[in-house]
């Protein structure tokens, strides 16, 4: 059995309440839809800031996979590997 | 502890609190608390030791629900905020009410789109309601200009009134076992069918605890010009119903305009209501000048209320839950404009002064004395 990669997610300031203060997450997962998962489980607080209850991410919240934001990749399918950083960002914009 | 007068005030960039004795000389204002985030909806829930609660409309995270237990000088997020079934395909837009339900903890809140929620532990878990979140009418419901909303819930008894922009007004018999589209009488401007059965773009329902049957509406007026199919509906938009919301009547006659959003009953008298008019194009104060109109007869005639406002250039709206009257012996009226002032009418609105002038642009004012 393939053991998933240990990849960091990290936590912007206005979220980390929602997770022990921590600032970054290590998770042994492959893609960034399991990632969200297992937020999901282990941190729902967390995970109802970055999705709706559709299970869509929030319109304003971006996700990057180190430099590229998921939508210009695979989506939540974007598979992750060894080492990536998942870098959750608010859209700061708008009047 | 001797009474005081609490003010909640919801606005685009957060709560702020304003505190007063009983004289209500002077308000002392706290916050804002959850800082930047829009603010639609309040309580005051003065039964027992006084709990306050807000929604927090953040475009970022969510929505929110906070709660204080210190009269609002702190605010904490309840444990979750309402949310959808993950099977049902809606997401929350924006918490529009809060309401006290029968037990100290109970509590129930309309959202955006147009649900009804309702929570036993004062706000830590929610339920939806689904007998009118997935009634048949709601997935033809349409949003008006401030979108989807379940914007009012009125208790009386078994019986639950809500109010829903657009879909109009909702009645249950059974605690919200079942609910049924209850709008005879309550016309819509922008249908072909100038009195349906359901579609209203209802702006507020406003109850008296004395009189249960008695129930004041502003609906959506300004059809009086109207020229398209269907023909003219003059008077449309402030009405009354003596029948626990079964049919309703215009009580508009006398009114500048009859469009407007707020309508508010005062504490001790089920005959008197008082309403904002708007001008129906522009959503501000006819002629410019504010006024709040009040009738003491249950509309059968209308008074003009403007000593101490602004009697030119004041182009501001009142928005539906941003007007309200407190229960003391003489009670004062509160209104906050979307220009971010707050205005306090004592001796029931006959004497206007400005508490606030450059808050931000306000969405509701709720008052309790506790």
């Amino acid at each position: 059995m393939t053991r998933a990669p240990s990849i960091k997610i990290d936590i912007p300031g206005a979220l980390r309440d929602c997770c022990g203060g921590a600032t970054e997450l290590s998770l042994a997962v492959s893609s960034v839809r399991a990632a969200l998962e297992q937020i999901e489980r282990r941190y729902p607080s967390l995970y109802r800031n970055i999705c709706d209850e559709t299970g869509a991410v929030r319109r304003h919240i971006n996700l990057f996979v180190n430099t590229s934001h998921v939508r210009d990749r695979e989506g939540l399918d974007t598979a992750l590997v060894p080492g990536d950083v998942v870098t959750i960002l608010p859209a700061i914009s708008g009047g | 502890m001797s009474e005081r007068v609490i003010l909640c005030i919801g606005t685009k960039k957060g709560l702020f609190v304003a505190e007063a004795p009983k004289t209500r000389r002077t308000f002392a204002l706290r916050g804002p608390f959850s800082s930047g985030v829009a603010v639609y909806s309040a309580l005051i829930d003065a039964r027992g030791a006084p709990r306050l609660y807000a929604s927090s409309c953040n475009a970022f995270f969510g929505m929110k629900v906070l709660r204080s237990t210190d009269l609002g000088k702190t605010f904490n997020e309840t444990k979750s905020a309402p949310a959808f079934p993950k099977e049902d395909g809606r997401a929350l837009v924006n918490i529009w009410s809060l309401e006290a339900g029968d037990t100290k903890k109970e509590l129930w809140c309309g959202v955006e789109p147009a649900s009804l929620f309702r929570s036993s532990d004062g706000g830590d878990s929610w339920e939806m309601v689904p007998s009118i979140s997935n009634h048949e009418h709601a997935r033809k419901w349409q949003p008006g200009n401030g979108g989807l909303c379940m914007h009012t819930i009125l208790r009386d008894g078994n019986r639950v009134h809500l109010g829903i922009s657009t879909g109009g007004h909702y009645l249950s018999e059974d605690r919200g076992t079942t609910f049924t589209a209850s709008n005879q009488g309550v016309g819509a401007g922008f249908a072909p069918d100038p009195y349906p059965e359901f579609g209203q773009c209802v702006h507020k329902i406003a109850g008296h605890k004395d009189a249960p049957g008695r129930l004041y509406m502003q609906n959506h007026g300004g059809w009086a010009k109207w020229d398209g199919p269907g023909g003219p509906r003059p008077d449309i938009g402030v009405l009354r119903s003596d029948d626990h919301g079964k049919t309703w009547r215009s009580i508009a006659k006398g009114l500048p305009s009859d469009f407007g959003f707020p309508i508010v009953v005062h504490p001790d008298d089920a005959d008197t209501v008082y309403v904002l008019p708007l001008e129906p194009s522009t959503r501000t104060c006819p002629g410019a000048a504010p006024a709040v109109w009040r009738s003491e007869d249950g509309g059968g005639s209308w008074k003009r209320l403007a000593r101490g406002l602004p009697k030119k250039e004041s182009f501001f709206t009142v928005q539906r839950d941003a007007m309200d009257i407190d229960e003391l012996k003489s009670p004062a009226l509160y209104f906050g404009t979307t220009t971010g002032q707050l205005w306090i009418g004592r001796d029931g609105g006959e004497q206007w002064s400005c508490l606030y002038d450059s808050l931000p642009p306000i969405h509701c004012v709720k008052v309790a004395v506790v």
